[in-house]
C-alpha cells in the first residue's frame, strides 16, 4: 500500500493536451474518484500512474519511489480495465488465477486456490469458475476482470469505469463490496468514474477533471459543499446545481454573474412566490421542478407533499453559491 | 418510370410465361436457380470422379482406345501399393510436405511476429515480402534453376561466401542428397509469405488492451507470448497449415520446373510420378487408382485436421 503523487504531469496525443499540468497528492489507504465527462483526462491519469503510458512531463511517485522509467509489473499496480480485456481462452479460474502464477510473486497453489475462491464469491461468480471466459455474460466478465484485481495485493489499484456494465443492483452491491474490501485492506484505490453516486458513497477524495486540467481535489463533502467553480458544482450532486443570474433574488456581490442553487439550498415557504411545473414522486422524496420569474428551478421536498402543478410555493436562496462570469466561485 | 422496378417487370413479362412462372412453389423456383451450378458441379467434379473410380477397376489405356478394356478389379489398387517405386514418391512427398510446413509455419509466424511490431516502414517490408507469392510458379522454378547453376548461380555463391566451400563443388538440383531440399528451400521461399499473412491477422484481431491487462499482471514477454499470443493466433496458423498441405501434396509445377522429379527420382512427387503414369506411360486405369488413392488420402487426412481446428477453436 502506498502514497500516489502526481507532480506536473502532462500528456499530450499530437494536437490535443489529454492531461496539463496535473498535480496531485493521492494518501495512502485512499480511495480516489476522478469525475469529469468524456475526454477529460481520468482514464490517461490511469494509464499514467500504471506506466502504460508515460507523460511529456512531470512525475510520478509511489510509495515515494520515482516511477520514471518502470514497465507495469516493477509498479505494482493492478489495473481494472473499462473493456473487459480478459484472456479468452482460459477459463473464469484461470483468469483469476493468472495474476498470481506470476513468476514474480511465487504464490503456493494452496494460497492461489483460496485467494481465488474467496474473490469469486465476493464478486459472486463462483459457480462460473470452470466456464471459458468467452462464455460469459458481459456483466459477469467485468466482475472477473475486477476479480483479476482483487487477488492481488498491489501497491495501487486503478479502476477505470468497472461498474458501468453491470446492472443496477449488482452495481449497488458491488459498490459495498469494493469499499468495504478497500477499507478492510487499506488499499489505495483510484477510481474513475461518470456515476456521481459511485463518488459520494465510496470515495475519500473526489477529483474533479476538465480538458485535462484538474480543477478541484479533496474529499467529496467538501467538493460538495465548497465547489469551485460552476464546473465542479455540477459533477456532484442530485438533482443538479441550479444556475441562474446573479440579481435574481435581490442584490447580488460584486462581481457576482451567477447564483448557484443546490435543492438544501432553497428554503420553502418563505420568500417569492414560484409556481410549481412538475411533481416527480421517487418514493423517498419528491422532486420539484419550479418556475421563478421565467427560470426554471429543480429542488426536493418531502415524499407525502401536497403540492401539485400550478400552485404557487415561496421559495429564499439560503448561503448560496456565487460565480463570475468564467464561471470561478465568488462566494 | 415512376414505378417501382417490380411492377415495370411484371408488367413486361408476356402473360403466357407470367402465368407459367405462377404456377410454381418457391421450392421449384430455388430449384431453377440452383440447377445450372449442381448440373455443371456434376459435369466437371462428380462425373470424373465416378468415371476416375471406373477406370481404376480396368485395365483401360487411353493411347490405345479401340483396345479390347478387360475388368481387373482390384487389381490395379494392388499393384499400386506393393509397387516400391511408387511408396519411394510417397516418401518424397512426405519429406517435402513436412519441411516446408515447418519451414513455412516458423519463419511465417517469425517474420508475422516482426512485421507486427510497430517500426517505421514495415508496410513496406510487408510489400516486399509478400513478392514472391505473386509470382507464376514456372517462373520462380526457371528462376531458381539460375539461381542455383553451380557456376554462376547467386545461391551457390552465397553459401560459398558463407562456408568458405567452392560454389561449383555442388549442385543443388543435380546432387541426390540436395535435390529434395533445393526443392524445399524454393517453395518456402515462394510460400512463407503467405503463411505471414494469414499469421499478420490473427495477431492484428488481438485486442492490445490484452496485453496490456497482462502487462499489469506482471506477466514477462515470455509469458504472455505463450498464453495470449500463441493460442490466439493458433486457430489462424493451423488453417495456414491447411492451406499449404493441401496445395503442397498436389505440388506440380515448380517442381516440373526446377527438377522434373530428378536427378533420378529423388524429387518426383507423388503428382509428377501419377502424371508420368498416366500421360506418359498411358497406364490409365492403373493411374486413374493412383488418382483415386491419393484422393482418398488427401481427403482423409483434410478432414481429421479441420476436426483438430474446429477443436481448436472452439477452445
Amino acid at each position: 500500500m502506498a502514497e500516489v503523487i502526481l507532480r506536473n504531469v502532462t500528456r499530450r496525443f499530437g494536437e490535443t493536451t489529454a492531461l496539463d499540468d496535473v498535480s496531485m497528492t493521492v494518501p495512502d489507504g485512499a480511495f480516489v474518484v476522478l469525475l469529469g465527462p468524456t475526454g477529460a483526462g481520468k482514464t490517461t491519469t490511469l494509464r499514467l500512474v500504471s506506466g502504460l503510458d508515460v507523460p511529456d512531463r512531470g512525475e510520478i511517485f509511489i510509495g515515494g519511489r520515482p516511477m520514471k522509467g518502470l514497465t507495469p509489473a516493477q509498479r505494482n499496480v493492478a489495473m481494472v480495465f473499462q473493456q473487459y480485456s480478459l484472456y479468452p481462452h482460459l477459463s473464469v479460474r484461470e483468469n483469476l488465477a493468472f495474476p498470481l502464477k506470476s513468476p514474480l510473486l511465487r504464490t503456493p497453489r494452496a494460497e492461489i486456490d483460496r485467494k481465488v475462491a474467496e474473490v469469486a464469491n465476493v464478486l459472486q461468480i463462483a459457480h462460473k469458475l470452470d466456464n471459458k471466459a468467452t462464455a460469459l455474460s458481459g456483466g459477469e466478465m467485468q466482475r472477473v476482470s475486477i476479480g483479476r484485481a482483487l487477488v492481488r495485493n498491489p501497491a495501487v489499484y486503478l479502476m477505470d469505469e468497472p461498474l458501468s456494465s453491470l446492472d443496477a443492483k449488482l452495481r449497488a452491491d458491488l459498490r459495498t463490496e469494493l469499499k468495504n474490501i478497500q477499507a478492510n485492506s487499506g488499499a489505495t484505490l483510484i477510481y474513475v468514474t461518470h456515476d456521481q453516486i459511485e463518488a459520494m458513497t465510496m470515495a475519500t477524495h473526489v477529483g474533479i477533471l476538465d480538458q485535462g486540467r484538474l480543477v478541484q481535489f479533496g474529499p467529496p463533502r467538501e467538493v460538495y459543499e465548497n465547489p469551485v467553480s460552476i464546473y465542479a458544482a455540477g459533477r456532484l450532486g442530485q438533482p443538479r446545481i441550479n444556475i441562474l443570474p446573479a440579481d435574481l433574488f435581490g442584490t447580488a456581490p460584486d462581481g457576482a454573474r451567477f447564483i448557484g442553487l443546490r435543492p438544501e439550498q432553497i428554503v420553502q415557504g418563505e420568500g417569492q412566490d414560484s409556481v410549481v411545473r412538475r411533481v416527480e414522486h421517487l418514493g423517498d422524496q419528491t422532486r420539484l421542478h419550479l418556475n421563478f420569474r421565467d427560470h426554471d428551478l429543480v429542488t426536493v421536498t418531502d415524499a407525502h407533499t401536497p403540492l401539485r402543478p400550478g400552485d404557487a410555493l415561496p421559495i429564499r436562496p439560503d448561503k448560496p453559491f456565487y460565480f463570475d462570469a468564467n464561471g470561478a466561485r465568488i462566494v | 418510370m415512376s414505378e417501382p422496378l417490380s411492377q415495370r417487370a411484371a408488367t413486361a413479362t408476356p402473360p403466357v410465361l407470367a402465368h407459367r412462372i405462377r404456377g410454381l412453389s418457391d421450392r421449384a423456383i430455388a430449384w431453377i436457380f440452383v440447377a445450372p451450378t449442381i448440373a455443371l458441379l456434376l459435369a466437371v467434379n462428380i462425373f470424373p470422379l465416378i468415371w476416375t473410380i471406373r477406370l481404376s477397376l480396368t485395365n483401360y489405356r487411353s493411347n490405345r482406345p479401340n483396345a479390347p478394356v478387360k475388368w481387373v478389379g482390384l487389381e490395379n489398387y494392388q499393384k499400386i501399393l506393393h509397387d516400391p517405386d511408387i511408396w519411394n514418391t510417397f516418401q518424397v512427398t512426405a519429406h517435402f510436405l513436412i519441411w516446408t510446413l515447418v519451414l513455412q509455419v516458423l519463419l511465417g509466424f517469425g517474420l508475422a511476429y516482426l512485421i507486427n511490431k510497430k517500426f517505421r516502414g514495415n508496410d513496406l517490408w510487408t510489400t516486399i515480402i509478400v513478392l514472391p507469392m505473386m509470382l507464376s510458379p514456372a517462373v520462380v522454378g526457371n528462376f531458381w534453376t539460375f539461381l542455383y547453376q553451380p557456376q554462376i548461380g547467386l545461391f551457390n555463391y552465397v553459401i560459398a561466401f558463407f562456408t568458405g566451400a567452392d560454389p561449383s563443388s555442388f549442385s543443388m538440383i543435380g546432387d541426390v542428397g540436395l535435390a529434395p531440399w533445393a526443392i524445399v528451400i524454393v517453395d518456402t521461399w515462394m510460400w512463407t509469405p503467405f503463411v505471414m499473412l494469414i499469421c499478420l491477422a490473427g495477431l492484428r484481431s488481438i485486442p492490445p488492451s490484452i496485453y496490456e491487462a497482462a502487462e499489469c499482471d506482471r506477466a514477462s514477454k515470455w509469458r504472455q507470448f505463450w498464453t495470449i499470443t500463441l493460442p490466439m493466433v493458433l486457430p489462424f496458423l493451423m488453417l495456414a497449415v491447411l492451406f499449404r498441405g493441401i496445395e503442397n501434396f498436389k505440388m506440380f509445377d515448380l517442381v516440373v520446373q526446377l527438377t522434373g522429379g530428378g536427378p533420378g527420382s529423388t524429387t518426383e512427387l507423388t503428382s509428377i510420378n501419377l502424371k508420368r503414369e498416366a500421360f506418359e506411360k498411358w497406364r490409365t486405369g492403373y493411374a486413374s487408382a493412383y488418382a483415386v488413392i491419393l484422393f482418398v488420402t488427401v481427403f482423409g487426412l483434410a478432414s481429421i485436421y479441420v476436426k483438430a481446428l474446429n477443436k481448436v477453436k472452439d477452445r
